[in-house]
């Protein structure tokens, strides 16, 4: 039996998680997002919740990827193959969220050699892993700044590419592993490497709410959904579907959405002044904008769609000073935005 | 998998430096491999894999960072020695290679043995396998190009010696540029096909120029005057062995050729040098120059190299020698400028007088690359080579435990843990057909059986013991202290150690930071540090003591180091002198490194921190003396 999820649009508060991770449905080569915060606010259900969300998509029959059949540029190679000769039998798959445990072994995540098949036929087989599961899903890593070193190497290689490539066990294998990358940390058990962190398109910070009324919802909430998970689940099914329609309109509007020169000379300048390490972070709080827009359901980016998604991109990618925090400096960029 | 349509080549905005010794690397492999260093962020990786689209003939081949041994170099071929019970080569990565080019992203953050095998098979030519009862050699002949991100940690200096060329990206800070660079993501990810199509008359271009540059390569003769420059070039800047006159040569043929000139101009040298030799000049230091050399170079920049030499690695450069705090900052837009009218300098000079001016060359080359990067590099190299050949702890340790990247096969002495499944099947393969099988098509036996070989980065742990009384207080002081815990913290970030801190004022020692991987809590945690009271010294290395034994009880692996930084002024009594020193002494005897950085500036010095330190057996440093850049030496001598 499956068990229920609870909805997304019943969580109270978050507003900037919710915000990050929906704009990542809507646009899933934004890359991702980082969610700083203590136990217990939410995190794992909202990422979760997410996902079922949202609309089946179509998928490759039988492919251990899920190919989407109508993408020739990122498709594996049996999918491929088989395109040439054929049209794909699909059929409609919902995503995922595939976790990635901090425990997880670097044979696992990657995939490996299929004992099984070699001892019973002594052929070579490769066992897709973690990352294979991950393609066209969400990659969901809880405490991503415990996970093991080599771990964090590998998952790095494949986030940037979106290709994973394997060369170990006597098996050479190349997959599509497209996937969006959401991670969890509370900061108080140790960074995550600067490497890592670039990669993150988003992130943002959780904290418990403080308003009594608020937390007193939470509890309301949360006991009514482990009283009756269904009826609970009924109440917020027209607000479920609201959501799911307005991002899959976003999702098509989101070719169609143009912004103006002048913004992105202000987003030039103010990755200028602040001084953010690369070009990655540019690109971001452009690209973050233009979904803002086609979730708003407006084909034209404004300057408040910039800086609500400077809020989102840019604090992690703030340059560390010896003793001083990499924060980011609002008032720098609100005094940019008066320039305007 | 499809061949996904990169970005292409021709469109990335600016980082000419790094696109043309990837252009000279494709003309001629002979001029050795590129090694392409920057930030996180710079179009590194977009740089190398778009260039597929300019070699049509050639492919790039990656090589992952989660490759095991067997699958780089080549191993039994499973599916044949079972069905044939013959002993057959698969070949690995390098047997694809062959007059490919091979792409290692991250290049740093690969096993250095596995790096430093490719680069040796780069140089011969030749991949000779010995493994797995199989001995067998093939042709490797390809072009090498690494990506990296000093961030992550450096390579040593004889990998990178191995590197024909070097080349350093940096973000563009022109707005108009990176409006530009944010144009052409969009542009491309809205429409890639689109876009490629757009400059696909650019590419064909510099598929064509590049193919005729090749073509040219083979008649351009070297004159006798050009190689005397090269030598020169070589001798000026004090390259070991004569690698870097090959690859000058070579690289400078590239250069005219991708010119459309079937001769060499000293220009061409001057350029080629630019890429090889920056990577190369640190290697200087450790040989002492001759001493009729010293006597014929004396212009100020010479001597100044000199004392280095003398220095051996202790002392690096004086431009390199800045404190930690001005390190993020120095990639500053103008040092562009700077670097541009360096290199019109250099060119003029060299224009004016053929001979080339070594000096000048050296300084263009910290400052082109932005001095962020390069003085990274410096920094780090010669302190990765001082670990490994004190302990190598600091990087790598092969662990029993079942964790850490699995990167080969051995067999297995005493009882078998961790089964190498891979391993143990090729093992068992060549024998199939003589043994009773049942139902499975393999059969295993004891002696086939594999252990795995797994390798995790350890880290040593350092903890600070920071004297925080009254008489540190002085505002100068504290600051100067936090500099050098930082510098500290920093190499003991890319080395993945771990930390905690101490600090001991008024009546008792505190442990401020509990020993954690996080060097930037460890970082907060400073900056907050106040000061004031007395100076409990005894009960703060006591406190220390106590946090390594239970540390030392959880985890073996472990290579604690306390770094102890005082006045020595415990203005007590006599008793807590001797009571610091009894504990000192006990720290000394449970065996763990230490290191005293003294802090006294006083008039008269009571050289208390330097008793304390005898007793420890501790490296003792006066703060004065210390430069961010010595400190990490210190850290490295103690073991």
């Amino acid at each position: 039996m499956r068990r229920g999820v609870y909805p997304f649009t019943a969580i109270v508060g978050q507003e900037d998680m919710k915000l990050a991770l929906i704009l990542n449905v809507i646009n899933p080569s934004l890359g991702g997002v980082l969610i700083k915060g203590e136990k217990g606010t939410a995190k794992s259900t909202a990422v979760r919740a997410l996902a079922d969300l949202l609309p089946a998509m179509e998928g490759v029959k039988k492919c251990s990827f899920r190919c989407d059949p109508k993408d020739i540029h990122h498709m594996c190679e049996a999918c491929l193959q088989k395109n040439k000769g054929e049209v794909l039998a699909s059929q409609s798959v919902k995503m995922k969220v595939v976790e990635l445990p901090v425990s997880a072994t670097e044979d696992r995540v990657v995939g490996t050699l299929d004992i099984e098949h070699a001892i019973k036929c002594g052929e070579k087989k490769f066992e897709p892993g973690i990352l294979a599961q991950a393609n066209r899903n969400i990659l969901y890593v809880d405490e991503i700044n415990l996970l093991d070193d080599h771990v964090v190497d590998v998952l790095l290689d494949a986030a940037a590419m979106g290709v994973n490539t394997v060369e170990r066990e006597g098996v050479s294998y190349s997959h599509p592993a497209r996937f969006i990358l959401v991670g969890t940390m509370n900061p108080e058990e140790g960074d995550i490497r600067p490497q890592l962190l670039d990669r993150f398109a988003l992130s943002v910070t959780v904290t418990g709410e403080h308003q009594p009324e608020q937390r007193v919802e939470v509890i309301k909430r949360r006991l009514t959904y482990e009283q009756d998970s269904d009826a609970f689940s009924s109440q917020y099914q027209q607000e479920q579907e609201e959501l799911g329609k307005a991002i899959m309109q976003a999702r098509q509007l989101l070719p169609k959405v143009t912004i103006a020169d002048e913004l992105l000379i202000l987003v030039a300048n103010m990755a200028i002044k602040l001084e953010v390490d690369g070009h990655r972070a540019d690109i971001t709080v452009i690209k973050a904008a233009l979904t803002l827009a086609a979730f708003d359901g407006r084909n034209c980016a404004r300057a408040d769609d910039i800086k609500a998604a400077a809020k989102l991109a840019l604090p992690h990618r703030m340059r560390r000073r010896p003793f001083e925090e990499g924060v980011l400096n609002w008032e720098t960029v609100e005094a940019l935005f008066q320039e305007q | 998998m499809s061949k996904p349509s990169f970005f292409p080549f021709v469109a990335v905005v600016g980082q000419e430096d790094v696109k043309e010794a990837l252009l000279i690397a494709l003309t001629n492999p002979q001029a050795g491999g590129v090694l392409v260093v920057g930030e996180k962020g710079t179009a590194k990786s977009s740089l190398v894999r778009a260039l597929a689209q300019v070699i049509p003939n050639k492919k790039i081949i990656d090589l992952p960072l989660n490759a095991t041994e067997d699958m780089v170099f080549g191993h039994i071929d499973l599916e044949h020695a079972v069905l044939r019970g013959e002993k057959m080569f698969s070949p690995g990565i390098l047997g694809r290679v062959h007059e490919q080019v091979l792409y290692v992203d991250e290049i740093n953050l690969l096993r250095q043995e596995i790096v430093a095998s490719i680069l040796n098979t780069a140089d011969r030519g030749v991949n000779a396998v010995e493994r797995e009862g199989i001995s067998y050699q093939h042709e490797a002949k390809f072009t090498l190009i690494g990506t990296m991100n000093p961030e992550e940690g450096s390579l040593t200096s004889s990998v990178l010696d191995r590197f024909g060329m070097f080349a350093s990206v940096s973000q563009e800070m022109d707005c108009e540029a990176r409006i530009e660079i944010m144009r052409r993501v969009l542009a491309y990810e809205q429409n890639p096909e689109l876009f490629c199509q757009q400059y696909q008359g650019a590419t064909d271009e510099l598929i064509s120029s590049l193919q005729a540059a090749r073509k040219l390569l083979g008649v351009i003769t070297v004159s006798n005057a050009m190689i005397e420059l090269t030598a020169q070039y070589c001798t000026k800047a004090n390259v070991a062995g004569h690698r870097a006159e090959i690859f000058l040569i070579e690289a400078a043929k590239a250069i005219a050729a991708l010119a459309g000139r079937d001769y060499l101009l000293p220009a061409d040298m001057e350029r080629a040098a630019f890429f090889i030799l920056p990577h190369r000049m640190r290697k200087e230091e450790s040989q002492p120059l001759e001493p009729e050399e010293q006597e014929e170079n004396q212009t100020d920049d010479q001597i100044d190299e000199q004392n280095d030499d003398q220095n051996n690695d202790q002392d690096n450069d004086n431009n390199e020698n800045q404190p930690p705090d001005n390190l993020p900052s120095d990639s500053s837009p103008d040092s562009q400028d700077e670097n541009d009218s360096e290199r019109d300098e250099s060119e003029e000079q060299s224009q004016e007088q053929p001979e080339p001016n070594h000096n000048n060359d050296q300084e263009a080359i910290s400052e082109i690359d932005t001095a962020y990067s390069n003085a990274k590099m410096a920094v780090t190299l010669p302190k990765d080579r001082q670990v490994r050949q004190s302990s190598g702890k600091r990087s790598l340790t092969r662990t029993n435990l079942h964790q850490g990247r699995y990167v080969r096969s051995c067999i297995p002495k005493g009882k078998l843990t961790d089964l190498a499944f891979d391993a143990t099947l090729r093992a068992a393969a060549p024998y199939q057909r003589l043994r009773e099988k049942g139902n499975c098509c393999m059969s295993i036996k004891q002696e086939d059986l594999r252990q795995k070989v797994r390798e995790k980065r350890i880290g040593n742990t350092f903890l600070f013991v920071v004297d925080a009384s009254g008489s540190m207080g002085a505002r100068e002081r504290m600051r100067a202290v936090k500099g050098a815990i930082f510098s500290m913290l920093q190499d003991a970030y890319q080395k993945r150690d771990q930390v905690g801190l101490i600090a001991f004022r008024r009546q008792t020692a505190e442990v401020l930071l509990p020993v954690t991987r996080s060097v930037d809590l460890a970082q907060k945690c400073l900056q907050q540090l106040p000061t004031g009271g007395k100076t409990p010294l005894a009960e703060g290395l006591a406190t220390a003591f106590s946090v390594l034994t239970t540390m030392g009880k959880k985890e073996r692996q472990m290579q604690p180091i306390i770094v102890l930084i005082t006045d020595g002024r415990t203005n007590r009594s006599d008793d807590a002198i001797g009571d610091a020193l009894k504990m000192a002494e006990k720290i000394q005897l449970s065996g763990c490194s230490s290191v005293v950085i003294d802090t006294e500036t006083d008039f008269i010095k009571l050289g208390i921190a330097r008793s304390v330190a005898q007793k420890m057996g501790a490296t003792y440093y006066h703060l004065q003396e210390l430069t961010g850049q010595k400190i990490l030496h210190v850290v490295q001598n103690m073991q």
